[in-house]
């Protein structure tokens, strides 16, 4: 089996984990927004639309102001400006949240689009000139590591941002007040709004924070990996967030491995130049790992009890 | 207002967004005029690639033959047989459908409104199983894109035989977006050009299984390159803008697919062109003329419909030559690209 000796021979190189590192990345800071969102008790299936918002606004801001962080900054409010229509439709309104989550992603797949003919007309949106791009930044020292150096270390600053953000959800989750209240809003709000709580206020914060998080994620691959805004170029990464959020448990920790796994599965595709086998096998593999890994080891998910549910004060 | 009320709310308004985006161009007055319906594939009009060049030629016949125009984008694979539809009902007199991805939609809707004119880019009216129905209301529009693969083959092959290329790894490579005739035409003629020209080079081929996210070819192009690569042919539509991307940031060559992709990136030496605007606009003026036939009409450099174009370097001038001496030969019929990528 030449194929299962390549990629082996691949596994061991550094070149296919620094690729799988971005492709993680990109699907890491959605699905942390979806962990946020969800714990506090609102489903959140629009961090595709919010994703795909992000990456146009960031090339338009990028093109007018040449400064990435400013483009970083514009891509995050308009993230975050879709995900406040999906907490006021969902927690003000209480509507469905799943149909609220799939208007928002109809809503940017058309907005996008409608912003690119009103503004660049049929012609190219343009390019943003690598100088003006989200920059790739070598950390002193630690870059020099073998292997590790040029995984982790070799890579665009987005990649180290959205590690620092990884650590920082997972202890304000689970080492904070801030994080236990979320989670009490997502478990059983009538009881944390007896314990004082402003439901309302937590729901709102976490489901903006996960689409400032996409906005995020829709500025790195548009401005640090494509440099330009192609319609629809989130291709579904929105909905692979989802997953690894549920593969993750609807845990920060646990969507990173789970974004790992869909990443590498990306960059192994990736080398279908040089892999003897089909390619279409080789595109199926991140999909046949995951249902393996969530049939044979991850087993039941549960998610938080009151997701999805719109809550009413006074109501029980 | 009750829950499900609101719920209809959120669905209404999610359609009536999808109809907003489907908005379409219309120009010229409404005298007794051709009617033209240009639809779409997935790609939509941004992907600076041949839906982009369809509405180009769109443009000049509206220009030239004051025919009317209209365009829908399709926003999914099942938007093609209603799109189509559309046109067809309203006895638009030529319906053109742009891309392989629609030979089926086109095969479908033609049958059912025989009076109506199709043409098809790349592609025929064809049933689900991919055979051509042979409706005599379809014209297809072939590109023999071998011809412009193989033009910026020889450049890139003889770019290493003659030490020319940033490294001399004597390895060049193609991303394609799904291994689709279209597509693999272009690296059939790339391949075979380049061996032609210098037979120890290396030439890997890599699918990147996509058309529209440059994150995804540019992995590819990326491990290409950790391959050695060091001359790049994308032929991915928007998505191989992210090879453009990745040759730039490693410092080697690449080259554009479709139109000049010149301004894509200053690591773009080249671009293999297909003038879809020109087969577009033939088809028009067919109609206009009533010319119009069934059947397969192609587009090759014998008839300048495919070609290349030089970016961003200058060419050696022996480089120069011998691409005027395989274009000469390939338009005399002295030399054939095969379509099919060599082993």
């Amino acid at each position: 089996m030449s194929a299962i000796t390549d990629i082996l021979q691949l596994l061991v190189t550094a070149n296919l984990w620094q690729v799988a590192m971005v492709s993680a990345v990109l699907l890491l800071l959605p699905a942390l927004g979806g962990v946020i969102s969800e714990r506090s008790g609102v489903v959140n299936i629009a961090m595709e639309g919010m994703m795909l918002t992000g990456a146009f606004f960031a090339v338009w801001a990028d093109l007018n102001w040449h400064s990435p962080w400013i483009a970083v900054l514009v891509a995050m409010i308009a993230g975050g400006l879709m995900a406040l229509i999906h907490a006021v439709v969902s927690i003000r309104f209480r509507a469905d949240q799943i149909v609220s989550g799939i208007a928002i992603n109809i809503f940017a797949a058309g907005l996008t689009v409608y912003l690119v003919r009103t503004i660049y007309g049929l012609q190219d949106v343009g390019h943003v000139v690598p100088a003006e791009a989200l920059p790739t930044w070598d950390v002193p020292l630690l870059s020099a590591i073998p292997f590790i150096g040029k995984v982790v270390f070799q890579q665009n600053v987005v990649v180290y941002i959205a590690l620092i953000v990884l650590v920082l959800v997972e202890i304000v989750l689970f080492r904070t007040r801030l994080g236990l209240r979320i989670r009490a809003v997502g478990e059983h709000p009538q009881a944390a709004d007896t314990a004082g709580l402003n439901v309302y206020v937590i729901r709102y914060g976490a489901v903006i924070t996960s689409g400032l998080l996409s906005g995020l994620a829709g500025a790195f691959l548009a401005i640090g990996v494509s440099n330009t805004f192609v319609p629809n170029m989130t291709d579904g990464r929105g909905y692979i967030a989802l997953a690894a959020m549920i593969f993750g448990k609807w845990t920060p920790r646990g969507a990173f491995v789970a974004c790992i796994i869909f990443g590498l599965g990306e960059a192994i595709y990736a080398n279908n130049s040089t892999i003897h086998v089909s390619q279409y096998l080789l595109s199926m593999l991140p999909y046949l790992i995951t249902l393996v890994v969530l049939a044979g080891l991850v087993g039941r998910s549960t998610p938080p009890a009151a997701d999805g549910i719109p809550y009413a004060a006074g109501s029980e | 207002m009750g829950r499900s009320q609101l719920r209809y709310l959120a669905l209404v308004g999610a359609v009536l967004m999808v109809v907003a985006a489907c908005g379409s161009t219309s120009s010229g007055p409404a005298a007794k005029q051709v009617k033209v319906g240009l639809v779409t594939d997935i790609g939509g009009l941004n992907d600076k690639s041949f839906n982009h060049l369809a509405y180009v030629g769109l443009q000049k016949a509206i220009a030239d033959f004051n025919v009317k125009g209209e365009v829908t984008e399709s926003k999914t694979g099942d938007d093609y047989v209603p799109n189509l539809t559309n046109f067809a009902s309203k006895n638009y007199d030529l319906v053109i459908g742009v891309g392989f991805l629609m030979q089926e939609a086109v095969g479908k809707v033609s049958g059912s409104f025989p009076k109506v004119h199709f043409a098809i880019i790349d592609g025929a009216g064809t049933d689900a199983s991919g055979k051509d129905l042979q409706h005599s209301n379809v014209q297809s529009l072939f590109f023999k894109e071998q011809d412009a693969g193989a033009m910026v083959g020889v450049i890139a092959g003889m770019l290493e035989k003659n030490k020319k290329a940033p490294g001399n790894t004597n390895v060049i490579s193609a991303v394609g977006g799904v291994s689709i005739p279209p597509v693999n035409h272009y690296i059939a003629g790339f391949k075979w050009a380049a061996t032609m020209e210098d037979p120890g080079i290396k030439v890997l081929i890599g699918y990147s299984n996509n058309f529209t996210d440059p994150a995804k070819c540019k992995s590819v192009a990326q491990s290409q390159i950790g391959q050695k690569s060091e001359i790049l042919f994308q032929v991915a539509g928007g998505c191989g803008l992210g090879v453009l991307q990745a040759a730039g940031q490693a410092k080697v060559y690449s080259i554009g697919v479709d139109a000049d992709q010149k301004d894509a990136d200053a690591s773009v030496i080249a671009s293999a062109l297909k003038k879809v605007d020109q087969a577009t606009y033939t088809a028009i003026k067919n109609v206009v003329n009533n010319q119009f036939q069934g059947g397969a009409l192609t587009f090759s450099i014998a008839n300048n419909g495919a070609g290349y174009s030089l970016d961003n370097i200058q060419l050696p001038s022996d480089i120069q030559a011998e691409l005027d001496k395989v274009q000469a030969a390939i338009k005399a019929g002295s030399m054939t690209p095969p379509a099919d990528i060599p082993a």
